[in-house]
C-alpha cells in the first residue's frame, strides 16, 4: 500500500513536471497570467481614479437626499436618516427647471450644429484645400484660440448692440455660425488635425472616381472623421450649456427665456432672495430656511441638477466612440 | 449644416476648372463663414483692444476720455500692479511654471487613460461616463454654486468626514521623513487637479485612437506583434499629430481658468479698460511665446507630423 501511494505521488509529480515543460501549455499559461494581471492592474487603477472623481459628488448627492430638517444633524454622516426629495424639489423650483432645461437645450443644440458646420468646413479648408497664404490665415485661428474673451468682449458688445441683438439668442447663434463661438478656434484645430491624418489615397481615389471637391469632402472625408465630429459636437454642446460668460454679456437669459447657468449663478449669489421670489419658502418651515447651511445645500443641489442632463446625454453619446469605419481597399 | 445642405447642387456649373482651381474655389467657399466672422467679430475688437492698451481711458458723463500714455499701462501691470492678495506679475509667473510642470504629466497621463478606456472590459460605458464628469464640473456656474457651499464644508469638517482617512497623520505615524510626506500628500492632491484638467485631453486622444485604421492592428497581429509593440509602433505614431492639439488646448485652458484671467476680468469690471487690455496683451504674448518654443521643440523632434506623407 505504502509503495503504491508513493508511486502514485511520483506519477502525479511527473505529470506536473511534463506538463510544466510542455511549451504549448506554457505559452497558454503565460498568456493567461499576463491577461489576468493586466485586467487586475487596470481595474484597480480605474476604480481608484473613478473614486477620486466621484467622491465629492457622492457626498453631495447623499446630502441632497436628506430631509431639510436634518441638514446639520450631527448624527447623520453618510446615509440620510430620513430620505427625502424635498431639497431637489426646492432646487428645481428655484432654477425654474423645466423651462430652463428646455431653453438651455435649444440654445446648446442649435449653436452646436452651427459650430460643427462652420468649424468643420474651415478645418477641412486649412488641411486639405491648401492655397497660397492659407498658413498665414491659420495664424489668425491660433490667435483666436489664444486671446482671452475678456479682451474682445467690450467691443463685441458694442457691435451687437448696434445690430440690436443684445438680449436675444440670435447673438449666440451668429457667433457660432461665423466660427467665433466658444472656443471655435480649438474646434477648427481639432478638425484640421483629424483631416490631416487621413491618407491621401482616400482623396485621390475619390478624385479618380470622378467626385468633385465637395463630394469628396461630404461623402468620403467627413464620414472618416467621425471621431472629430463626435468630439467637437460633444464639447460644443457641453461648453455652450455651461457657458456663463457670453450669455451674461449678451444678456441672453431673461425672465421669459431662463437659462440654467444664469439661474444658478443668480440663485447662488443670494439664495434667500431666490427662494423668496420663487415661493420655495412656503414648502419648508422657518427654522429650516433660517439655517445658512440649508441655503448652501440648495445651491449645491441646483448645481447637481444642472449637470444631470449632460451626464445622461453622455451615456448615450459615448457609444459613438467606437472603432473607425473600415477603409477597405487602402493599405495605408 | 445650413451652408452645407445648399451646396451639393449649385446652379453654377464648373466644367472648365481644373482640379486645382476647383480646390481653390471650394476653399474660398468653405472659409467664407469663418472669414466673415474674423472680419466682423474678431479683427475689429482685436485692433481696438490693442489700441486701448496704449491709452488711459476714463469714463466721463456719457463719453470716454482717451489719453495716449504709451507703454505706461504695460509698465504699471508688470511693476506696480497689486491686488489684495497677490500681484499680476506673481500670478503670471506661477501660472506659467505650473503649466510647464503639469503639461508633460497631463499628456502622458491622458494618453495612458485613453488607451485604457479604449480596451474592451465590463462596465466600460460607466467608467467613460465617470471620466467625463470633470469636463462637466469645469464650469463657472457650478464652481460658484458649489463654492457657496463653504458652510457645508464647515459642517463636514466638524463631523470629521472631510477626508475619509487622514493620509498625512497616518504617514507621520509610520515614521517617514516629513519632506517625503509633504511630497506624497501634494502628489495625491495633484491627482485630482490633473484628473480635472485631463477630461478633455482624454476624449481627444480617445477619438484619435478610434480613427486609427483597424487593418493596421490586424496585420500586426498576424505578424505576431505584442500589444506593447503595437502601442509604440501603431498607436503612438498615429496619435502624435493630436498631441499638439492637446498641448494647445491644455495651455490655453489653464491660462483661461487661472487667477491671471480673473485679474484681467476684475480690472475690466472696475473700468480700468486700458490696464485690462494691456494685461490681456501680456498674457497673449506669454502664451504665444510658450507655443513658439514648444513648436520649435516639436519640429526638432519631428513630433506632430502626419506619417502619411502629404
Amino acid at each position: 500500500m505504502k509503495t503504491n501511494i508513493i508511486e502514485q505521488l511520483k506519477a502525479s509529480y511527473h505529470g506536473v513536471v511534463t506538463d510544466l515543460k510542455d511549451p504549448k501549455k506554457n505559452a497558454k499559461r503565460s498568456r493567461k497570467a499576463k491577461e489576468f494581471s493586466l485586467t487586475f492592474i487596470r481595474s484597480i487603477l480605474l476604480i481608484g481614479l473613478c473614486f477620486v472623481i466621484l467622491f465629492p459628488t457622492i457626498q453631495q448627492i447623499l446630502m441632497a437626499l436628506r430631509a431639510p430638517s436634518d441638514v446639520n444633524n450631527p448624527a447623520v454622516i453618510w446615509i440620510p436618516e430620513n430620505w427625502s426629495i424635498m431639497n431637489i424639489k426646492i432646487a428645481s423650483i428655484v432654477l425654474d427647471y423645466r423651462h430652463a432645461v428646455f431653453n438651455s437645450f435649444k440654445l446648446s443644440a442649435i449653436s452646436m450644429i452651427l459650430q460643427m458646420a462652420s468649424t468643420a468646413l474651415a478645418g477641412y479648408a486649412f488641411s486639405r484645400l491648401k492655397f497660397k497664404g492659407s498658413n498665414i490665415l491659420f495664424i489668425l485661428v491660433i490667435l483666436t484660440i489664444v486671446i482671452p474673451p475678456q479682451a474682445l468682449s467690450l467691443a463685441q458688445y458694442l457691435y451687437f448692440r448696434g445690430l440690436g441683438l443684445i438680449g436675444k439668442e440670435g447673438s449666440i447663434y451668429l457667433m457660432s455660425g461665423l466660427g467665433m463661438g466658444i472656443r471655435s478656434g480649438i474646434f477648427i484645430y481639432i478638425f484640421r488635425s483629424f483631416f490631416k491624418g487621413l491618407p491621401k489615397e482616400l482623396e485621390e481615389s475619390a478624385m479618380i472616381d470622378g467626385a468633385g471637391v465637395f463630394r469628396t469632402f461630404w461623402s468620403v472625408m467627413l464620414p472618416n472623421a467621425r471621431g472629430a465630429l463626435v468630439t467637437v459636437g460633444l464639447f460644443a454642446f457641453v461648453w455652450q450649456w455651461n457657458d456663463a460668460y457670453y450669455v451674461k454679456i449678451f444678456e441672453v437669459s431673461t425672465q421669459q427665456f431662463p437659462l440654467l447657468t444664469m439661474r444658478l449663478i443668480n440663485a447662488a449669489e443670494n439664495m434667500y432672495a431666490a427662494l423668496f421670489y420663487t415661493g420655495g419658502l412656503n414648502l419648508i418651515g422657518q427654522d429650516v430656511w433660517e439655517n445658512p447651511v440649508f441655503l448652501a445645500l440648495i445651491s449645491n443641489v441646483s448645481a447637481l441638477l444642472m449637470m444631470l442632463p449632460l451626464l445622461i446625454m453622455y451615456l448615450f453619446v459615448q457609444k459613438q466612440f467606437v472603432e473607425s469605419i473600415e477603409r477597405t481597399g487602402i493599405v495605408g | 449644416m445650413q451652408e452645407t445642405k445648399k451646396t451639393p447642387k449649385l446652379p453654377i456649373k464648373l466644367p472648365e476648372m481644373s482640379y486645382k482651381q476647383q480646390k481653390l474655389f471650394w476653399a474660398i467657399i468653405f472659409l467664407l463663414p469663418w472669414a466673415v466672422g474674423i472680419l466682423l467679430l474678431f479683427l475689429v475688437p482685436f485692433i481696438e483692444s490693442l489700441r486701448y492698451s496704449f491709452f488711459d481711458l476714463t469714463p466721463q458723463a456719457g463719453e470716454i476720455v482717451k489719453e495716449f500714455i504709451g507703454f505706461e499701462n504695460y509698465r504699471y501691470a508688470l511693476n506696480t500692479h497689486v491686488t489684495s492678495i497677490s500681484s499680476f506679475r506673481v500670478e503670471l509667473l506661477t501660472t506659467t511654471t505650473d503649466v510647464l510642470i503639469n503639461l508633460p504629466v497631463l499628456l502622458i497621463f491622458s494618453l495612458f487613460i485613453a488607451v485604457l478606456l479604449n480596451m474592451k472590459f465590463k462596465g466600460r460605458a460607466i467608467v467613460r461616463a465617470i471620466f467625463f464628469v470633470p469636463v462637466i464640473l469645469n464650469s463657472a456656474a457650478v464652481v460658484s454654486a458649489v463654492g457657496g457651499g463653504e458652510a457645508i464644508n464647515a459642517i463636514l469638517e466638524q463631523q470629521g468626514i472631510d477626508r475619509i482617512f487622514d493620509l498625512e497623520f497616518y504617514l507621520l505615524q509610520t515614521g517617514m521623513a516629513p519632506f517625503l510626506i509633504t511630497f506624497i500628500v501634494g502628489l495625491i492632491e495633484r491627482i485630482y487637479d490633473i484628473l480635472a484638467l485631463a477630461g478633455v485631453p482624454i476624449l481627444l486622444f480617445l477619438a484619435s485612437i478610434q480613427s486609427i485604421p483597424k487593418h493596421l492592428y490586424e496585420a500586426a497581429k498576424i505578424e505576431g506583434a505584442t500589444a506593447y509593440e503595437m502601442f509604440w509602433l501603431i498607436t503612438l505614431p498615429n496619435v502624435t499629430p493630436h498631441i499638439i492639439t492637446v498641448t494647445v488646448y491644455a495651455l490655453v485652458d489653464t491660462f483661461l481658468t487661472s487667477s491671471v484671467s480673473t485679474i484681467i476680468s476684475d480690472e475690466l469690471n472696475q473700468q480700468n479698460w486700458g490696464l485690462s487690455s494691456a494685461m490681456a496683451w501680456i498674457y497673449v504674448a506669454v502664451i504665444i511665446l510658450i507655443l513658439i518654443v514648444l513648436g520649435a521643440f516639436a519640429k526638432l523632434l519631428k513630433i506632430g507630423e502626419s506619417h502619411y506623407e502629404n
